[in-house]
């Protein structure tokens, strides 16, 4: 059987990430799924949580903060649909904590909405996860 | 016969303004380039999520809210145009061949009796239905291009119109916006948003529905995803056609620079010969004289 899985995130500017990995975790709406090549064929849409994407030898390659959005897996592949995708690297947790102070304070429906994004980060900041499997 | 000093005046006037063409075609075409980079880096998401939905569509699901978006509300009476253009205009026909069509659609839609409402994209098609259609606005989209059209920009227009479909304001939403076919041709192109155009949807998506339609296993079940993915669907396809219609106004821009900056051209050169024309009468009129002169003495 193949070693790895050829992997596409996609954000609705641009294609993110696209090449063949060995492994990768995604935040499901219902759990966490872990997807190896060979994987059955399955949709899903997500929650806010981080993506994981680690290579041929199970080490860590990158990691994803996702918003929302959807995952297609087939034996050969799976794409991610995400409307906002960021590096979870490039997040600054001093900042979130910021936002999510100002978030506190309102009520509106969309800000509800962001609150929960928002939360989800520190989450996926501070959330323990393998260098290498 | 022309005054010389008037033809020097017209001929440097028309030389400036052939200055200015030719910057603004440069300008457009470096702006195509970068939009339609944008647009085919968009193209991923909405194919695929396109491919999804006609996966899930298939299997026969029936509901109320969200469903609604691909269902519609049973009857065609209310419409919601949305008429796509630029901000700006020296781009041809551009701006005012949406304006027409539009207009048309709407008076062939009042004829048979349907109640129209509007929601404008870009500065020229709400200048232009502010003038003839002021009652039927219900809210203009303006200053597209500053932000470059953004997903945001999408999405905010989305949800504006999602919520007037769920307050039962309209029953088939229809996009008007120029499809950008290449920088030289852009046809305009009716849409239907809501509900989902079915028929032309499937025979697009005939091939890859059957490869990969019957095996999946959905998380959680499928009209759970549906839910979700149908809102997605209409944001992702304004954004589509704001991209497109970002890219064709940058096309027709240059198309329309292009010409003007080789009429002007052709003007400059006409008017040169005709300056020469008269420069030349003129020393021979003053030969004719001295000449003339000469004799008689």
């Amino acid at each position: 059987m193949e070693s790895t899985i050829a992997f596409d995130l996609v954000s609705p500017e641009q294609l993110v990430f696209k090449d063949k990995v060995g492994m990768i975790i995604i935040p499901g709406k219902e759990g966490d799924i872990g997807v190896l090549p060979g994987h059955s064929k399955f949709l899903s849409s997500l929650r806010p949580g981080r993506v994981l994407v680690y290579g041929e030898n199970k080490n860590l390659l990158k990691s994803f903060f996702v918003s929302d959005g959807f995952v297609e897996i087939n034996p050969e592949k799976c794409i991610i649909l995400s409307e906002e995708v960021e590096e979870l690297s490039a997040l600054e947790k001093s900042s979130i904590e910021k936002r999510i102070q100002e978030l506190e304070n309102e009520t509106s429906e969309a800000s509800k909405r962001e609150y929960l994004i928002v939360k989800s980060k520190v989450e996926a900041l501070e959330a323990k996860y393998y260098e290498k499997i | 016969m022309a005054n010389l000093k008037d033809l020097k005046l017209q001929i440097n006037s028309v030389g400036s303004t052939k200055k200015i063409t030719s910057a603004m075609k440069m300008v457009a075409a470096s702006k195509l380039r970068r939009s339609q980079e944008k647009a085919e880096s968009a193209r991923p998401y909405s194919t695929r999520i396109e491919e999804m939905l006609s996966s899930l569509t298939s299997s026969n699901i029936s509901g109320e809210g969200v469903i609604k978006l691909l269902k519609g509300t049973g009857k065609k009476e209310n419409y919601l145009i949305v008429p796509v253009t630029a901000d700006r205009g020296l781009c041809g026909g551009f701006n005012s061949s949406i304006n027409r069509e539009t207009f048309k659609y709407i008076k062939s839609l009042e004829k048979e009796g349907k109640k129209v409402n509007l929601i404008t994209i870009g500065k020229k098609s709400r200048d232009f239905f502010t003038r003839s259609l002021k009652d039927k606005i219900i809210e203009s989209f303006i200053d597209l291009g500053i932000s470059g059209a953004g997903y945001d920009m999408a999405q905010q227009i989305s949800n504006k119109i999602q919520k007037l479909y769920y307050d039962e304001k309209f029953d088939v939403c229809v996009l008007i916006y120029n499809q950008f076919k290449s920088a030289m041709t852009q046809t305009v192109t009716n849409q239907q948003l809501i509900p989902l155009d079915f028929e032309h949807k499937e025979s697009e998506n005939e091939n890859i529905e059957v490869s990969n339609n019957s095996v999946y296993i959905y998380e959680p079940d499928e009209s759970e995803i549906l839910k979700d993915l149908l809102p997605k669907n209409v944001s992702i396809q304004i954004f589509k056609v704001l991209l497109e219609s970002n890219a064709g106004e940058q096309g027709a821009r240059m198309v329309a620079m292009d010409n003007a900056t080789r009429n002007a051209g052709e003007m400059i050169d006409s008017l040169t010969l005709k300056y020469n024309r008269t420069r030349q009468a003129f020393i021979t009129k003053e030969l004719i004289e001295i000449i003339s002169g000469a004799e008689s003495v």
